[in-house]
């Protein structure tokens, strides 16, 4: 978002809390992100700059390797307390409604790091994600989907026996008639592109970076 | 050594915590203890550790930490706490050695020196997807190979031309698997080799169901039972590892740290590397261990060299062979897939770091693999011969550092290589690679030749 027109004291306020952001100053962010409400300044640019920039630099710090998963995390919920301070002066009905992600390791599977990851990032990015966990039935998956009007459906598989489960997900929706309600993005250790068009889903992300441009792209 | 049911005990009896306050707190002690034992990357130059009091402090800040944290239980969302005195007991108790297979191929698998000077135990293969049509010809391939200890099983998405989904498919699947490999092995002559049960699913059914002394897994075979990242247990591990420890199969673990991820970067990495083997010896009686540290960009095959990695790796496995009964094995894992140079690059290096770390060698395999694209019996082979070279020329620590630098600066830009299917660049019925494959080999041979690995040609 472009801040240039903003007076020099609301670009100060602006960039002060991006860096704060990307620095993970929690006092910091909160105290700039209420300063902002308390003297009447349009929040949206401190959301659509400061926070969506932030995210941005936060993710290639991830990808460089200056940052790791719990970085993240902290990143992710400082950026939704921010969010929250900045939004009260905003009608709730003039809130932008971010993009649902709901993510899942399937069933049968116990593995979480790459699912963490992804959603980490994916919430980093500027979507509201759910995550449900690790070793969630398919039905379990689409009743929550249902519920959130999600957006996405997110689904990781690290063994080649369970990835036959990110299949059922989506045979289910069509059987219910609620496949086009969702987008499906698929991935994990031994699934592949390939699979990913087999079954039918909508997309595919290799690891967490990719999955988020992935994301922004299917979601836009 | 506390008992399995003294843990299982501990996973329902223990304090309650939620996941998210595991993983956060997980991090927040693990960098507290990087910084009170000052464990620090040196910085560039850096492959093997040689600072001996800094292995210390970092088996130290490893005891401190699992005292600290204790181990999580993902069923019950439970800590299971371990006194001091219950992690030492099991870091002197656990054994320096594993008898394995039977007959003329039974073998001892062991705990090695850190630049010690015995050849190396080795498992050649597996833990990668291959579909049913290559299953025992496979295993026969890689039982073949004479330096071959044990052999581990492999993972599929079908069996008798059935989608394996669900419990009963997967038992089923879990016991096709152990058998497809008994009869590789007797195929390759070596009916008796020990081989390590990879399992098909977590499931204690899928774990449990492939044991059947005839036609399944033997009281001398294994099998893989491992905690998750982050020191986190399952219920269902736990009643296999009680099962099996009657039984008498010997138990294998995949403790290397996940650099990136809730440990932080390398040097919490180290810290939970240290720690993870020690709680699945306790966890679960895992006596056999892939340790070490690896990053979540490498095994995402992202990026082939990460600063401070072989050094990360390289201070676990000191800090566990100097001051622990833990028998390492170093996975060999190229993000460059089998039928190029890169892999065989990749795979020297990390079997360069393995003698004189004190680990044997088990599987290399593709880091992001994927069915029939994970290995081939010449990454096995290849490890086995660097490894041999290093000892046998009476590599020192110095010496394996200097090799590593040239291999980096090698290495250096270098993007991972997709490679190939096993079948595109290796010839299963005649054990030997391609043509195209057989002149990368070379052509990788004379390059280490030149760095100063004097290989036979």
């Amino acid at each position: 978002m472009d801040i240039s027109k903003q007076t020099s004291e609301q670009r100060d306020l602006l960039e002060t809390l991006k860096s704060a952001i990307i620095a993970m100053d929690d006092e910091k962010a909160k105290k700039i992100a209420q300063t902002i409400v308390d003297k009447g300044f349009d929040p949206e640019p401190a959301i659509k700059y400061s926070i969506a920039e932030g995210a941005v630099e936060i993710g290639v710090k991830f990808d460089k390797g200056e940052i790791f998963l719990p970085h993240l995390v902290m990143a992710g919920d400082l950026m939704d307390e921010v969010a929250k301070i900045l939004e009260k002066n905003i009608d709730a009905e003039k809130v932008e409604k971010k993009k649902v992600i709901l993510i899942a390791t399937v069933q049968g599977d116990m593995h979480s790091v790459g699912k963490n990851l992804v959603s980490t990032m994916l919430k980093s990015g500027g979507f509201d994600v759910y995550d449900m966990g690790v070793d969630v039935p398919s039905a379990t998956i689409i009743e929550k989907a249902k519920d959130l009007s999600a957006d996405m459906i997110a689904l990781s598989s690290l063994l080649t026996t369970t990835m036959p489960y990110q299949k059922e997900v989506i045979e289910d929706l069509e059987a219910m008639g609620i496949r086009d309600r969702f987008k499906v993005m698929i991935g994990g250790g031994p699934v592949t592109n390939d699979y990913a068009m087999e079954i039918g889903a909508d997309a595919y992300g290799k690891d967490a970076v990719e999955a988020l441009e992935v994301a922004k792209r299917v979601l836009a | 050594m506390i008992t399995l049911y003294e843990i299982a005990e501990r996973t329902q009896t223990g304090e309650k915590v939620e996941e998210k306050k595991w993983d956060m707190d997980f991090f927040k002690t693990i960098s507290e203890l990087v910084k009170k034992y000052d464990i620090k990357y040196p910085g560039e130059g850096c492959y093997i550790n040689m600072d001996d009091d800094l292995a210390e402090r970092a088996f130290q800040a490893g005891i401190e930490f699992l005292e600290r944290m204790g181990i999580y239980c993902i069923t019950t969302r439970r800590r299971v706490r371990l006194s001091r005195e219950e992690i030492l007991t099991a870091v002197h108790e656990a054994p320096t050695e594993v008898l394995m297979g039977e007959g003329r191929d039974r073998r001892i698998w062991k705990q090695r020196k850190v630049n010690g000077n015995e050849k190396l135990n080795i498992c050649p293969g597996h833990h990668t997807p291959f579909t049913e049509d290559l299953a025992n010809l496979v295993v026969s391939n890689f039982a073949q190979i004479p330096r071959t200890d044990f052999i581990e099983g492999f993972n599929f998405a079908s069996v008798d031309g059935r989608e394996i989904m669900g419990p009963p498919m997967e038992v089923y699947a879990s016991r096709r698997q152990v058998g497809w490999m008994r009869e590789g092995v007797r195929k390759a002559g070596r009916p008796g080799l020990a081989i390590v049960y990879y399992p098909i699913n977590t499931r204690a059914e899928d774990l449990i169901g492939a044991m059947d002394p005839d036609h399944g897994l033997r009281r001398t075979d294994g099998i893989l039972l491992t905690l998750l990242p982050d020191l986190k247990m399952e219920q269902d591990m736990l009643s296999a590892a009680i099962v099996y420890e009657e039984y008498g199969s010997f138990k294998l673990s995949g403790s290397f740290a996940i650099a990136g991820g809730f440990c932080g970067g390398i040097e919490g990495a180290i810290i939970e590397g240290i720690a993870k083997p020690i709680a699945c010896m306790i966890a679960y009686r895992d006596f056999i261990h892939y340790t070490g540290v690896e990053h979540v960009h490498m095994l995402n095959g992202r990026q082939i060299l990460i600063p401070g990695l072989n050094w990360a790796r390289s201070v676990v496995n000191q800090a566990l062979n100097r001051y622990s009964h833990t028998i390492c094995m170093r996975w060999v894992i190229p993000t460059s897939g089998p039928g190029t140079n890169l892999c065989l690059l990749e795979g020297a290096m990390q079997a360069i770091e393995a003698p004189i770390n004190g680990m044997n060698l088990y599987a290399p395999r593709q880091a992001r693999t994927t069915t029939n694209r994970g290995q081939t019996p010449l990454e096995a082979e290849w490890m086995i011969e660097v490894s041999d070279a290093v000892i046998e020329q009476g590599f020192d620590r110095q010496g394996a550092n200097e090799l590593l630098e040239k291999l980096t600066r090698r290495l250096e830009g270098e993007k991972p290589l997709e490679g190939y299917t096993i079948t595109e660049c290796y010839d299963l019925i005649h054990h030997r690679p391609l043509p195209e494959y057989q002149e990368a080999y070379i052509s990788v041979k004379k390059e280490l030749t030149d760095m100063g690995l004097k290989l036979n040609f």
